[in-house]
């Protein structure tokens, strides 16, 4: 990496500081600093702290679902994760467009919860916090209802009735990870399994046409998994913000 | 040539065609297959479908697409979230606007920061802009599909009205790159209300010039009802979402129903539908919808309250750690993000919901048994977006 | 007889090229015709417009919007194939998957061809520089002679990119490029 001048590291440095005595704290609320008005205070309502409905829901569907559910999440007026096993992925999705009128087929992904091994690869220098040690290797730690392996594959439905969004979770195997397809409940499903299996290498079993949907057919790895560097930038770092010549008034 | 035989010469050619290299038509005992892209003048943008015909008849149609594959969600995990904006204005590029929103309160709602309200009402009259933006040279354009040339130029003409006014607040024709997390980065110019006032105008007389222009047509109507009918139970099962599942009767907009940090809910105004599900309806819908976005503007701009355009903010943006998920109705349909947050300057992973993948993964099931002009005006229809199809 | 019979010797010989082909293979172009023919050039130029990504719209604004109007400049759009073209536009992202087709329209190209490379994602790869998928720059497949920068350029700046070309061309020595060795990219 190039050598990054002194006065844009001091620039850095002092923005580091701005940003740390402009930490907003509880008493300064943004809210607060808002005129009162007739039409804002409609939008101004708190975020409710517990969500009545997505736990009724949650209810229906673990009285249909029982034991599959492995662990379920609520986070109030955002929305509603459930995790099942790999082997009631089909079901789950059944039940719930046959019992919830989750008719809507949202998307379906995958998330690779390994830490990247390249690190952060941020740009500059100023983005790279000095305190922390970039070394030791990161634990993988899971988001909203946890998980055991290294690839999960999360699902969102939506039933209109309803007006609500379920997001199913499901933890898949590391060494072959492989599901059923969705494509006997939701024929929409065939694309996003298709975009699933090439950015992550996940097998959807019982599904017509596995080939690649993005990248050319000879493509050579999945680009979405974590350990799948980024070439141009692992060749020849960008040196980050570097000022040619000084600007007027600066020194060098 | 000479000494290879008849048939090898037809795999050469179709071994050529699967390879996206040439347009071309092969003709065998099973029947045609037409080669349509990435190429061709008749797609859009660098769509390819292949189609395998009997006749005049489509047996079965296959799009390939990643011939604009950018590789999105890979990108954004090596960026920190400001700069992630820049990168998502061009997924849609036609409103571009619109793009951003989602991202950006998927972002908000982590950090538990809420914008001002005049930031939000800018915000829901630059998604509305971009709406028309977008919209209108679907309008043009699905004329230019079915034969008709003049009503492009109209479209192109009154649209560069529209961006103007939002070149005037962002200073981007095309990528604003104007949404922060908190807030706005700037607020609206001086005299900015009236002159959009004006834009609106023009775009409320375009609306009605393609009505008289377009929709009553008989060319235009022969060649658009009942072409391509989708169901509404087949339309949600695939995911279809926008004016495409409002065309098929579905009675579902992310605006009225699942608002999420827009002011959608302070204006009076309506959700348009039609019960066919064709082309027609398809077209119909967008064309109320436009309308409908110059209603939005028109009333969201007398009442813009005054105040800060910026909550506070730390000035380097980490994101706490977390899962959300915001959608919001975008010119082409549902669009989201799911951000995942390990509380560093980057997101871990963003998964982007995009509408047009969505609402072209109906493509195999909607051509099949069609007849061969009826493929450009059924994807006309659905009107997708490559950059939104491939990311 | 016999002087068909030396033509077609000539033909198969190394030494036909500029031989026997006409003024400008010849190198023998009067300064003042290169001129005349320039200028019939360079005010009637088809253009093959190449939209990939977000700039194929403002070049659309460009060409088809009667606000910007290029066919001021003597520039016509939309032919009916690559074969008629003069120059080409590849505006947008040029992708890995997409790069073999944008060689072969420019091969379909006849000769003399000129390419305007339009954007960022086109020059170098833009916003998506260490992207798995994207092509950095399609000047690695295809020659480029206009550069047009900026994420997208507005119509005006495609504009300017064209009457740059077009001062190209006028200063062109035709015959010069006839005698020159074919374009090559590696």
């Amino acid at each position: 990496m190039a050598e990054i001048p002194e006065h844009l590291l001091k620039r850095a440095q002092a923005a580091r500081e701005n940003a740390e005595t402009n930490q907003p704290t509880s008493d300064q609320a943004p809210s607060e600093t808002i005129e009162a008005d007739s039409a804002v205070a409609v939008i101004e309502e708190e975020i409710p702290e517990t969500d009545e409905r997505a736990e009724e829901i949650l209810n229906q569907i673990l009285e249909g679902l029982g034991e599959t559910v492995l662990t379920s999440h609520i986070a109030p007026g955002r929305g509603l994760w459930i995790r099942v096993s790999s082997d009631n992925w089909r079901q789950t999705a059944e039940f719930l467009k046959d019992e919830l009128d989750c008719k809507f087929f949202d998307w379906l992904s995958v998330i690779d919860w390994m830490p990247s091994p390249y690190g952060r690869e941020l740009e500059t220098e100023q983005d790279i916090e000095p305190e922390q040690d970039t070394n030791e290797p990161e634990q993988m730690e899971w988001g909203y209802t946890g998980g055991d392996t290294r690839f999960q594959l999360i699902c969102r439905l939506y039933s209109i009735s309803n007006a609500a969004g379920i997001m199913i979770k499901a933890d898949l195997d590391d060494q072959s990870p492989r599901v059923l397809s969705l494509i006997p409940v939701y024929p929409g499903a065939n694309w996003h399994e298709r975009e699933a299996r090439e950015m992550f290498g996940v097998t959807f079993d019982e599904h017509p046409d596995l080939r690649n949907i993005y990248l050319p057919g000879d493509f050579e790895g999945h680009p979405l998994r974590k350990d799948y560097p980024l070439l141009s930038r692992r060749m020849k770092p960008w040196p980050g913000i570097v000022d040619v010549e000084a600007m007027p008034g600066e020194e060098k | 040539m000479s000494t290879t035989t008849e048939n090898e010469q037809l795999a050469y050619i179709a071994s050529q065609a699967a390879d996206a290299r040439v347009n071309v038509e092969v003709e065998t005992d099973e029947g045609m297959t037409l080669n349509l892209g990435p190429q061709h003048p008749a797609t859009h943008g660098t769509l390819r479908i292949i189609a395998k015909l009997d006749g005049e008849k489509v047996v079965t149609a296959e799009p390939i697409m990643g011939y604009m594959h950018r590789g999105y969600e890979k990108l954004t995990e090596v960026r920190t979230y400001p700069q992630v904006t820049t990168l998502i204005n061009r997924i849609d590029w036609l409103g571009s606007f619109a793009n951003e929103v989602p991202f950006i309160l998927a972002a908000e709602q982590l950090m538990e920061v809420e914008a001002p309200p005049r930031a939000q009402w800018i915000r829901t009259i630059l998604f509305e802009l971009s709406r028309i933006a977008n919209v209108c040279l679907f309008l043009g354009d699905m004329a230019v599909q079915v034969g008709a040339t003049t009503p492009v130029f109209y479209a192109f003409r009154d649209r560069e009205f529209v961006l103007n006014q939002i070149e005037r607040v962002t200073g981007g024709r095309f990528h604003p790159n104007f949404d922060r997390i908190g807030g706005l980065k700037d607020d609206l110019p001086k005299g900015w209300i009236e002159e959009t006032r004006g834009a609106l105008e023009r775009m409320k007389s375009f609306c009605d010039e393609m009505e008289e222009l377009v929709l009553g047509n008989e060319i235009f109507q022969a060649r658009t009802r009942n072409i391509g009918v989708i169901p509404g139970d087949v339309a949600l099962s695939y995911g279809l979402s926008g004016a495409n599942l409002r065309a098929s009767g579905v009675d579902w907009d992310i605006r009225r129903d699942a608002n999420v940090g827009l002011v959608y809910d302070q204006v009076d105004w309506k959700v348009w539908t039609h019960p066919d599900g064709d082309s027609f309806a398809r077209f119909w819908v967008r064309l109320q919808e436009t309308r409908e976005a110059c209603n939005i503007i028109d009333q969201l701009l007398g009442s813009i309250p005054s105040g800060p355009i910026m909550a506070k903010v730390p000035r380097i943006i980490k994101v706490p750690a977390g899962e959300a998920y915001v959608a919001t109705e975008n010119p082409l349909g549902e669009m989201g993000y799911y951000v995942v947050s390990k509380g560093d300057l980057t997101p871990f992973r963003v998964k982007i919901r995009s509408a047009s993948f969505s609402n072209m993964s109906i493509t195999p099931w909607i051509l099949k048994d069609v007849f061969v002009p009826d493929i450009i005006s059924i994807l006309a229809s659905l009107y997708f977006i490559l950059g939104d199809i491939d990311r | 007889m016999r002087g068909e019979k030396e033509y077609l010797n000539g033909l198969k010989s190394s030494s036909y090229k500029g031989k026997h082909m006409g003024l400008v293979e010849s190198g023998k172009m009067p300064k003042s015709l290169t001129k005349l023919l320039n200028m019939s050039r360079r005010y009637s130029m088809w253009v093959y417009q190449w939209g990939l990504a977000c700039c194929a719209i403002e070049m659309g604004a460009a060409f088809a919007s009667p606000r910007y109007d290029v066919m001021r400049l003597g520039v016509i759009p939309l032919p009916a194939s690559p074969r008629q073209a003069d120059f080409l536009v590849v505006s947008g992202t040029v992708t890995d998957k997409m790069a073999p087709a944008v060689r072969r329209l420019w091969e379909q190209m006849p000769d003399p061809k000129y390419v305007i490379s339009m954007g960022s994602c086109a020059n170098c790869g833009g916003p998506y520089w260490d992207s798995y998928s994207v092509t950095k720059g399609v000047d690695q497949i295809i020659p480029v002679d206009v550069y047009v920068p900026g994420c997208p350029p507005r119509p005006e700046a495609l504009l300017e990119g064209i009457v740059l070309l077009q001062e190209r061309i006028m200063n062109e020595d035709m015959a010069e490029r006839w005698r020159g060795d074919p374009i090559v990219v590696e």
